[in-house]
Parts: structure tokens; C-alpha cells; sequence
């Protein structure tokens, strides 16, 4: 299944709460995504990797309804229904490290219910081939450097061409022109399904993300798109020639002048805001409300 | 030099693999003696599939000598792969648990049956405490996540590891000999102990379970003997071995996400 237009709804999340022990990971948490890159930010511990499990079918949560295609993802039928539409790279992808990249994703094709072998190869060579590992397909994995590693399981994550990527940090290890090759791979992607992207990168989340979804403490703070992200900053960034006690963020850039996020003093010169001094903005205004 | 050359359609068909015999005999006779057959063949060959399918043979998976065990008594090859894939059936595993059972039965024969006897399940119970499951199966969070039912994988290798182990723990019996069939009182705590340790390991992993339960049966046995290879002990056990299937059944959809323990 593709999705054919940016509002055709591929996942909803409604009202999903997850705890465990005294902890609750997610809070009421309820989104929708469309076909497109969604990306979700937030501080460590704010939920994003439990929220991505949840979306994955992978843990069932306490409350609340997901829905994927039309099928309820949390139980019955319509659970496999959605794993058979998934593609899913876990946050700490594990490995048969004895096995060859070749081997991990054709042992991932057939968990994906891909039984005839010629097939199945034929599958495992194209992802491979649109990760870029065509010349390491007969390397054991043990053998193959990080980034590589992260190329295998996001090749395993593409088996069966999935209508719904979820993809937890998948830009982590990779140095910058990887980075750039796995931001054209996803962009394309993207055109006829629905990418659910955790990251820390605000430059993925700037130069790949229709919407973004700022998740803290579990709940939702922001969704939108990342320009809307951004301009929360929005006569917020100012630059002086020297380090303002008081401000959100202080740093000096390549150029010898200070940047800074937070209310500026009247008359300082202001920048245009990205996505970074948004995010900051926002986490800013969610403690300044805690404290109240 | 011979006039007649192999029509059109025969070498066409020769090159395509479809020929038949005898046709396909005589074509090949010719052809290694015909050099303008040969360069007409030549040309008809697809050599970008040839290549193709060279390289499919060559990066193609290997199986090993219990995937090829498997295949050949009739197991599909991708249920061979997904059964292989735990550390309990591979050959180093297997020799090992070989090599221990032949030196607890030579201890048996030396001193008590019960040595015998009490680790033979433990052995099982090693076996399948490391077939599947978080912390054991680097690809847990994958399979449980896949079309592919977690509870089936994690039962298909449990008959797997347990079918392996019997059969080794049978042809160990052969250095215990004089007891007759109480010798094979192994089989219904392997069941048993197995049983337990998948009931339990949704809460507290394969591991602490194995661990858990294999400490209660060498208590068990320490404090108890011989008395769970008797009569009544193994109608016990086989009681308690049907009893905790139904129970492990009902439980099925637990396996089918991460447990607690693996969102820690």
C-alpha cells in the first residue's frame, strides 16, 4: 500500500498512555502521520523511543487506540496486518554478528514472510544495493565498521518495500557524507510513505521533515512544521560581542561574535532563528511553566 | 567436417536449458565439435543472466551442517534458517552438550544414575533458555515486531533444541547400562523444566528464568534423589508438564511484544 497524497492519515496515535513501574513513559500522547517525513525530537527520556515501540507494535500500551492502514495495531488481525506494512529500525539494532550482511537480511526477509528463496535474494540485493552495500554483501557483520552496521539494518528495515518506515536515531555512527546519501534515500522514500524519524539532528529534521513532533515527559509539546519549530525563536536569537549572563543558550561562533537565545536586551541585533534555537525555546518555556 | 548444424529453435532452447533428452545429447556432442555452432550459441546465451546467476550462487546464504540436517529431512529452508539461528543448534553447541552428557553418564555409571539423570534436563533447559528471547537473540526487538509469530519461532525452536537434546541424551544412556528405562527418567523433567522456564520468561527474562528454575531442580534433586525418576515422581512431572502447557498457551500473547523488563 502507498499513500497517494500528504493528507492520507498512514498512523494514529489517540490518548496512548504507557507506564511501567512508577515511570510513565508516555502520557497521553496522540499524533497522526501522513505519507512524508515525520520527525520526532526531544530531550533524552522524553518518551521517543517508547512512543516509536508503541507506533512498532512492539509494546502494548496501557491506554489509547494506534491505528495504521485502517487496522488496529494493538491487537488481533490488524496487528499483523501492520507488521506486514513495517519497516522498523530499533534505536539499538542487535545482530547475528556471525552472519554476513548478505545473510542478516535474508534472515530479516523470511521474519518478514518472504519464504521464496530466488525472491527473497533478489529482495536482499536491491536493499542492499540502495544502501550502498552491494560490495560488502559477503562480509560478516562482526567485520563491518559502525556505519555499516547501520547501513545493514536499515537495508533489513527496507525488506518488502514497507508502506511505514520507523526509524529510531538511524543517522547515528554515520559520518557527514553518509549522512547526506541516507537523507536522499529517506527524502525518496518518503514521496509515497509515511517515515517516522527519532533524532537529535535538527538538520535531518530541517532538511527532510514535512512535520515535527516535539515530545517531552512523555506528552507532546509541539507539532508542526519545522519552520513553525523554528520561528517559536522568533525575535528570540540575538548576537553581541561579547557573553550575556542570563541568556537561554550562549556561544561564541567561528566569527568571534556570541550568539545567544533568549529574551534579548532592547536594541540588540537579532538573527533569524533555526530549528535548534526553537527547539531550546520551546524546552524553555515547558520548565518556566513546570516551575510555576 | 560435418554439414548438418543444430537448428535455430534446438540451440535457442540448448542455451535456454530447456532442451531435452536426447536432443540435448546430440546438441551437446555436436556443439563441442562445431565451431560455428558453438559461436551461434554464443550469441543466443544471455551472458548478463549467466553472470547474474553466478553471482546470486556465490553471495547466496551457506547453510551449516545442522541447516543442512534440517533441510534434508524435509524442513523448508527458511524455517531451517530461523531455527538455526540460535547458538543451541549450532555444531560447537551441540558437541559440547555431546561431550558433557558423555562424562555425566561415565559419572553416573561410577557412582549415582542421578547425576545422569538430574543434568540431562539442565542441559535441555541451557539450550532453551538460549533460543529466543531479549538478551539471547540479538534480532528480538526485529522478530517480535515481524508477520513472523514470536511465540511460533520461540516454540519451533523449542521442539528443536528439545528433539537435538533427546537424541543426545538417548545415545548417552548407552554408557549407563542396567537400569532399563529408568534410565530415560530425564525426559519428562526436561519437558517439565522447559515448560516452567518459558512460562516464566515473559517477567523475568530466559536467563534469571533458566537460572531460577534450573536452581530449583538441582535443590530438588539434591534433597530428593531418585524420587522424581520414580513412578509416582514422573507421573508427577508429567501432570505438572500438561498442566503448565495449557497454561503456557494461554499465555502466547505475551511473547508477542517486548516484556517489561526489556523497556528498562
Amino acid at each position: 500500500m502507498t499513500l497517494t497524497s500528504a493528507t492520507d492519515v498512514a498512523v494514529r496515535a489517540d490518548g496512548v498512555v504507557l507506564r511501567y513501574g512508577h515511570t510513565t513513559a508516555l502520557d497521553g500522547v496522540s499524533l497522526s502521520l501522513g505519507a512524508g517525513v515525520t520527525g520526532l525530537l526531544g530531550p533524552n527520556g522524553a518518551g521517543k523511543t517508547t512512543l516509536l515501540r508503541v507506533i512498532a507494535t512492539a509494546v502494548r500500551p496501557d491506554a489509547g487506540d494506534v491505528s495504521a492502514f485502517g487496522h488496529d495495531a494493538l491487537r488481533g488481525p490488524g496487528r499483523l496486518e501492520v507488521r506486514r506494512r513495517l519497516g522498523y529500525l530499533p534505536q539499538d539494532p542487535g545482530f547475528h554478528r556471525s552472519f554476513t550482511a548478505f545473510e542478516f537480511v535474508d534472515y530479516v526477509a523470511i521474519l518478514k514472510e518472504l519464504t521464496n528463496r530466488s525472491a527473497r535474494h533478489a529482495e536482499v540485493r536491491r536493499v542492499l544495493a540502495l544502501v550502498g552495500l552491494d560490495a560488502v554483501r559477503t562480509k560478516r557483520i562482526r567485520a563491518l565498521s559502525g556505519g555499516m552496521r547501520q547501513r545493514v539494518a536499515l537495508a533489513a528495515a527496507l525488506v518488502g518495500d514497507p508502506a511505514l518506515l520507523i526509524l529510531d536515531e538511524p543517522t547515528v555512527g554515520l559520518d557527514p557524507e553518509q549522512r547526506m546519501r541516507f537523507r536522499e534515500l529517506f527524502a525518496d522514500l518518503a514521496e509515497d510513505r509515511a517515515v517516522l524519524l527519532s533524532t537529535h539532528q535538527t538538520e535531518d529534521v530541517m532538511s527532510l521533515c514535512r512535520t515535527v513532533v516535539v515530545l517531552d515527559q512523555g506528552r507532546v509539546r509541539f507539532t508542526g512544521t519545522p519552520t513553525d519549530l523554528a520561528g517559536l525563536a522568533a525575535g528570540r536569537v540575538w548576537t553581541s560581542d561579547s557573553r550575556v549572563p542570563g541568556a537561554l543558550a550562549s556561544w561564541r561562533t567561528g566569527s568571534g561574535a556570541y550568539r545567544h537565545v533568549g529574551d534579548p536586551p532592547p536594541s540588540a541585533p537579532l538573527l533569524d532563528p533555526t530549528i535548534e534555537d526553537g527547539y531550546l525555546t520551546l524546552v524553555d518555556l515547558r520548565a518556566t511553566e513546570a516551575q510555576r | 567436417m560435418t554439414m548438418w548444424h543444430v537448428p535455430d529453435d534446438d540451440l535457442r532452447a540448448y542455451a535456454g536449458r530447456g532442451l531435452g533428452p536426447p536432443l540435448l545429447w546430440s546438441t551437446e556432442t555436436h556443439v563441442l565439435s562445431c565451431s560455428r555452432c558453438r559461436s551461434r550459441l554464443t550469441s543466443l546465451v544471455a551472458v548478463d543472466d549467466g553472470w547474474a546467476r553466478l553471482d546470486a550462487a556465490l553471495d547466496a546464504p551457506r547453510p551449516g551442517p545442522v541447516e543442512r540436517l534440517l533441510i534434508g529431512v524435509g524442513v523448508p529452508d527458511h524455517t531451517a534458517r530461523l531455527l538455526t539461528a540460535t547458538p543451541a543448534l549450532r555444531l560447537s553447541w551441540l558437541i559440547a552438550v555431546a561431550v558433557t552428557l558423555a562424562l555425566t553418564a561415565l559419572l553416573a555409571k561410577a557412582f549415582t544414575p542421578v547425576v545422569f539423570l538430574g543434568a540431562a534436563p539442565l542441559l535441555t533447559l541451557v539450550g532453551v533458555a538460549v533460543s529466543f528471547g531479549p538478551g539471547v537473540d540479538p534480532t528480538y526487538e526485529l522478530t517480535v515486531t515481524s508477520p513472523v509469530h514470536a511465540f511460533r519461532l520461540l516454540l519451533l525452536r523449542c521442539v528443536a533444541v528439545l528433539s537435538v537434546n533427546t537424541l543426545l541424551c538417548a545415545a548417552a544412556t548407552v554408557f549407563v547400562p542396567g537400569y532399563g528405562l529408568a534410565i530415560a527418567g530425564w525426559f519428562l523433567p526436561s519437558l517439565a523444566l522447559t515448560v516452567t522456564t518459558l512460562l516464566l520468561s515473559p517477567r523475568l527474562g530466559p536467563v534469571w528464568a533458566a537460572i531460577l528454575v534450573g536452581s530449583a531442580w538441582v535443590t530438588t534433586i539434591t534433597w530428593a534423589g531418585m524420587v522424581p525418576f520414580t513412578t509416582a515422581g514422573q507421573l508427577t512431572l508429567l501432570a505438572a508438564a500438561a498442566v503448565l502447557s495449557v497454561l503456557l498457551a494461554r499465555r502466547a500473547a505475551l511473547f508477542d511484544v517486548l516484556s517489561d523488563r526489556r523497556l528498562r
